[in-house]
């Protein structure tokens, strides 16, 4: 199980690098290659339905499927464009522990350093849920704060104002306002 | 003429805090888990945060990175770092954490040698520690600081480090052995010297929030508890799941 969770993180890393930081790659194609890691590496839907809280449950199939696709945006939006500025600092995967092997899905902990210059280095802890030989990630943790947290808190200040229909609006304008 | 005036700094108070919905849990539960009964008046004072930093500091502090050459900002950025640690190791005592006073006291020293050529805080980690963190180190709490403050000027807080901050402004050796203006300077100093080094990080932030003043109030939350951990990663719980738990949309999985 940390064989891989361990490979999955260095995989998407060596990933990553070659296809999102290709010298004058359009920034159409490289959100959409972004796009692709993240579906195809990531528990995206798990991700958006932790992100969601207790909205999720009450939620329509149609409302989830838009919220999900609306969140995918967000993180493409967010993320995508970084790729652009990497010039080849190093990454480390440093360990692996195991969170929780009782479940039918099992937890584990990868752990990085990023090197944003070589003096500074970021700790980076890349959760991982694993079920038979899938393997996703389920969180990142950059200097100890998560990720899926982070946008938990900043959706539920939202949903208590203006529910899931006014967060909907809300990620809409964001998707348009940056593309 | 007393009582009436009380009251009306009562009414004041009062209509300037959120109450507790009181008829639904789970309103309720939220309620209490966000933890901020003052966030209409900690959301002025963040937006005059914001304002203050737009206006007056990050000119100055663009200024500074494009004007002042690296070497001399390394310089002012070290002093400002050494001149934490007494502080830093009077909590590593007070936390009764010995491996943190060696290395806070040695790093205190050798820094001194290198002020005008490395890179000092970032050479290797350290730990700086604070008041907060020795009161949640005491309580054994490291999320437990009470309601979420927003301070004047200094930014994010809660009760536990608000505290905190006031009391180390009163026993910081640097402080106590330098004159109010001394402080002063290295106060704002330090204040331009962040935020010439954040303020694209802080910028991005703020653009791909849906609600920044909520983004910087759960970032803060789980930083501090973090610094409080000494950087041992806890894992979030509860925390996203791949879904294996969840029919429809298990179809995500198999592809």
């Amino acid at each position: 199980m940390l064989t891989g969770s361990q490979t999955l993180i260095e995989q998407l890393a060596s990933e990553a690098i070659d296809t999102l930081t290709v010298a004058d790659l359009p920034a159409a194609q490289r959100d959409e290659k972004f796009r692709g890691l993240l579906q195809e590496h990531f528990a995206v839907t798990g991700i958006a339905r932790f992100a969601l809280g207790r909205h999720w449950r009450n939620a329509s199939e149609e409302e989830r499927r838009q919220y999900v696709g609306l969140f995918q945006d967000l993180i493409v939006a967010t993320w995508a464009d970084r790729f652009q500025q990497y010039a080849g600092q190093k990454f480390d995967v440093i360990g692996a522990e195991v969170v929780d092997a009782s479940g039918e899905e099992k937890v584990s902990l990868v752990q990085s350093v990023f090197f944003t210059s070589p003096e500074t280095p970021v700790t980076i802890d890349w959760r991982i849920g694993s079920s038979g030989d899938v393997y996703r990630v389920t969180d990142v943790m950059v200097e100890g704060v998560s990720m899926a947290l982070t946008y938990r808190d900043d959706f539920a200040s939202v949903l208590r104002k203006d529910g899931l229909p006014g967060l909907l609006i809300d990620l809409r304008d964001r998707a348009q306002g940056n593309v | 003429m007393r009582a009436p005036s009380a009251i009306a700094v009562l009414a004041l108070l009062v209509s300037a805090c959120t109450l507790p919905p009181q008829d639904d849990p789970v309103a309720l539960a939220e309620y209490q888990e966000v933890n901020d009964p003052f966030e209409p008046t900690n959301r002025f004072i963040f937006s005059v945060n914001l304002g203050l930093t737009k206006f007056v500091v990050e000119p100055v502090a663009v200024t500074y990175r494009d004007l002042v050459p690296s070497f001399l900002k390394n310089v002012v950025s070290n002093v400002i770092f050494n001149a934490r640690l007494p502080l830093s190791f009077v909590h590593a005592t007070l936390q009764g954490d010995g491996e943190a006073m060696d290395q806070t006291a040695s790093r205190f020293f050798t820094n001194m040698l290198f002020l005008w050529t490395a890179d000092i805080e970032s050479d290797e980690p350290l730990d700086i520690e604070d008041a907060g963190q020795t009161f949640a180190v005491w309580a054994d709490s490291p999320t437990g600081g009470g309601p979420y403050v927003m301070l004047p000027i200094f930014g994010p807080s809660n009760v536990r480090d608000a505290l905190g901050r006031g009391i180390d402004f009163f026993i910081d050796p640097i402080g106590l052995a330098t004159s109010t203006e001394v402080g002063i300077g290295r106060a704002a100093t330090g204040v331009v010297d962040f935020t010439s080094r954040n303020i694209e990080e802080v910028r991005d932030l703020e653009r791909n929030s849906l609600d920044f003043y909520a983004t910087v109030r759960s970032l803060y939350r789980q930083r501090r508890a973090q610094q409080i951990r000494n950087d041992q990663v806890e894992p979030t719980d509860p925390a996203p799941t791949i879904g294996v738990d969840f029919p429809s949309i298990s179809e995500d999985i198999s592809q």
